[in-house]
């Protein structure tokens, strides 16, 4: 009796110490590598847009690691990403990123695309204090929540229109009349209600400003309603499947205007390829476009370096949402190196006061997170090609009327 | 102001056509075979690849394409109705819808990897035509004209082919059609197939005047569905009207209380004619 007693507490005491043991080799092991968890929108309305996160990710991830890591205090540290397909869903990115922090215990976030679901991902990120990047929301709206763990590579919406606005001003005195069409949705509802607040400062006249919803499978009445106003320039915002919708509408039903600005339309490579001519003269503005080169010390060193190895590996080119996905893991990665810990609130101070110079451009955050951002590039289809209209030191024409 | 209206009402009569070529092939499934076919928008943005592939790599334009797109997925709805549905043909409706659903999700992610929800377009523009300040685009013109086929050829096909008796036999009594000598299987495939084919033609005249994208198959389902409620279940004339219906509602509705407010008018239109005539506008109780 005795003795069977005596075998169970040794036998406990083993397995006690083998736990112990077990949780002693297992610790620094999985803290040799740095989570970062994606809620990507793979699936669904945004499906286009989370793929070009993944890549952007995964082009990081390789590179970084290829370099064994990033340098935390003095030691290199892998990074592993982890990734779930929130199916476009708002209510599953709230849930998966709720899942990513307390069941798969990432250090850090990246945000899904789009200034909408960002939110919501940030509010969660935030509630946990786990530093969230925000690869591609430019709502101020997102930004003035009073978030500290939210840092986005992204310039203002603001600051894109106004640039624009100028511009035609300025290469086009004799445009009067602006229609604007936007979608009704976070993103491009601002861009839209931008547009209309900084026109009228430029001494042009907004003659309509009409907003159609996100399932709109058809544009034919609000176009129809531009053409009766007759407006010098034509501005609508949405996202490709909309933009291609719209241009290819008001060619169906006649409508003509000098300028046509599609945002983001042309930054988008499929946007060009779905509408062959229909797409020529159309601007819009961006922010990165990889004609603008820039020097870096990041895993590509130079704009071109970035855009080389995407070409190789995509057979297309990148447009900004590919570059500022990648750029917010740089951004990341310069934060953690700064800090020189996985410590939550440390590497979110690091962010705040981070002032480097990437492939993607400079990165500097605004007290709401923003990447503050300069010179953003305004771009027109001419020749079935881009061309940069703005800023000055990479432009490659001048505006140039549609046909 | 009455220039207008007329073009209101033209882009209304067109998006109209467009609605109803899209659900005419749903509209022959569900009636027929008392199957909702989740399948149906992915169908149709298959065909609108197919037609996209035909013309990007061996410049066929979709209405050469249209007839090889409209056969393979004939093929394609066969096999899938003779392999699989037709296991579960003769359970509820709720276990056929689920079947289907699950399928879609099956033709959908596959589309999804193969293609990429990258948004892609026919670049064919067939120019506009101007009738007395009123603008029609071709492409639409050619949809109208082609639903407007599709829901002739049905008719004729249901109303006098030997098929089409058949088809209308099974829906009527599948059992006494049995014992007539008429294969129900076989029927049944025939007709899952005729709704894939229009699907399929559908999307391949749409190539042009929308942008193909996996992201629409939902939206393109949605439509079919609350066409055939408002045109009546189980009349081919009924998506038709309904179709022209929904068109003309969306597009007056949009300009009046403007485009956020026009699918509400769409699904409000539904809801009453729910309550006040659930047959829909063409319906009639029992069979054709």
């Amino acid at each position: 009796m005795l003795s069977a007693k005596g075998a169970f507490r040794r036998k406990t005491l083993a397995l006690l110490s083998l736990c112990a043991a077990a949780t002693v080799l297992a610790s620094p092991l999985s803290a040799q590598t740095i989570k970062i968890g994606a809620p990507l929108a793979l699936t669904g309305g945004l499906a286009d847009e989370g793929k070009k996160q993944a890549i952007a990710y995964d082009m990081w991830l390789k590179r970084i690691n290829a370099a064994g890591g990033i340098s935390v205090g003095g030691k290199k540290m892998k990074v592993e990403l982890v990734q779930y397909d929130y199916q476009t869903n708002e209510q599953r990115a709230q849930q998966l990123a709720e899942k990513l922090i307390v069941d798969d215990k990432v250090d850090f976030l990246l945000a899904p695309f789009g200034s909408g679901h960002t939110k919501v991902v940030a509010g969660v990120a935030e509630r946990y204090g786990v530093p969230v990047m925000a690869t591609s929301a430019s709502s101020e709206s997102i930004f003035n929540q009073g978030y500290k763990y939210m840092f986005g590579v992204l310039a203002p919406n603001g600051g894109i229109v106004e640039n624009l606005t100028k511009l035609v001003a300025k290469q086009n005195p004799k445009v009067k009349k602006v229609a604007i069409l936007g979608r009704e949705d976070v993103f491009p509802k601002a861009m839209a209600t931008s547009m209309a607040e900084l026109a009228p400062k430029v001494g042009m006249e907004v003659v309509s400003t009409e907003f159609y919803p996100v399932g709109a499978l058809d544009l034919a009445t609000p176009i129809s309603k531009i053409k009766a106003l007759a407006p010098d320039w034509i501005y609508v915002t949405g996202y490709s499947k909309d933009l291609v919708l719209a241009r290819k509408q008001m060619a169906d039903l006649g409508v003509k205007a000098p300028v046509i600005t599609m945002i983001t339309g042309p930054a988008y490579k499929e946007f060009i390829d779905a509408l062959g001519p229909l797409a020529e003269g159309v601007t819009s503005a961006s922010w990165w476009h990889h004609s603008a080169q820039f020097k870096g010390n990041d895993p590509w060193g130079t704009t071109k370096a970035f855009y080389d190895e995407f070409v190789k590996r995509e057979k297309s080119d990148p447009d900004y949402v590919h570059a500022a996905a990648a750029a917010a893991l740089v951004a990341l990665q310069k934060g953690i190196e700064k800090a020189g810990t996985l410590d939550k609130a440390k590497v979110r101070d690091a962010l705040a006061s981070l002032d480097v110079t990437t492939f993607y451009g400079p990165i500097k955050f605004s007290a709401n997170g923003m990447n503050a951002g300069s010179e953003l590039p305004i771009i027109q289809v001419q020749k079935s090609r881009i061309a940069v209209l703005y800023p000055d030191r990479v432009k490659q024409g001048t505006l140039q009327p549609v046909k | 102001m009455s220039a207008l209206y007329a073009q209101t009402l033209a882009n209304g009569l067109m998006l109209g056509a467009l609605y109803a070529c899209i659900a005419v092939g749903f509209s022959l499934v569900w009636g027929v075979l008392n199957v909702i076919n989740m399948l149906h928008g992915s169908f149709i943005i298959l065909g609108g690849y197919l037609a996209y592939f035909a013309w990007t790599h061996f410049q066929v334009p979709p209405f050469v394409s249209i007839f090889g797109v409209a056969a393979l997925l004939y093929l394609l709805g066969y096999l899938i109705q003779y392999g699989l549905i037709n296991r579960v043909i003769a359970r509820p409706v709720l276990t056929t819808l689920t079947l289907t659903f699950g399928l879609d999700m099956i033709l959908y992610n596959f589309m999804n990897l193969a293609f990429t929800a990258t948004p892609r377009r026919v670049t064919l523009d067939l120019g506009r035509l101007e009738i007395a300040g009123v603008t029609l685009p071709m492409d639409r013109v050619w949809a109208m004209l082609l639903a407007l086929a599709m829901t002739a050829m049905l008719f004729a096909v249901l109303r006098s082919s030997r098929i089409g008796r058949a088809i209308v036999a099974v829906r009527m009594d599948r059992d006494a059609a049995a014992l007539m000598g008429v294969r129900v299987n076989k029927v049944y495939a025939v007709t899952f197939g005729l709704g894939a084919l229009m699907a399929g033609a559908c999307g391949a005249l749409l190539s042009s005047v929308f942008p193909i994208t996996t992201s629409v198959t939902g939206l393109f389902l949605g439509k079919a569905f609350v066409i055939c409620v408002i045109g009546g279940l189980g009349t081919v004339p009924g998506a038709l009207v309904g179709g022209l219906a929904l068109g003309l509602v969306e597009s007056f509705a949009g300009q009046w209380f403007g485009p956020v407010n026009a699918i509400l008018a769409g699904f409000l239109l539904m809801l009453v004619l729910l309550v006040v005539r659930p047959t829909g506008l063409m319906g009639r109780k029992g069979y054709e």
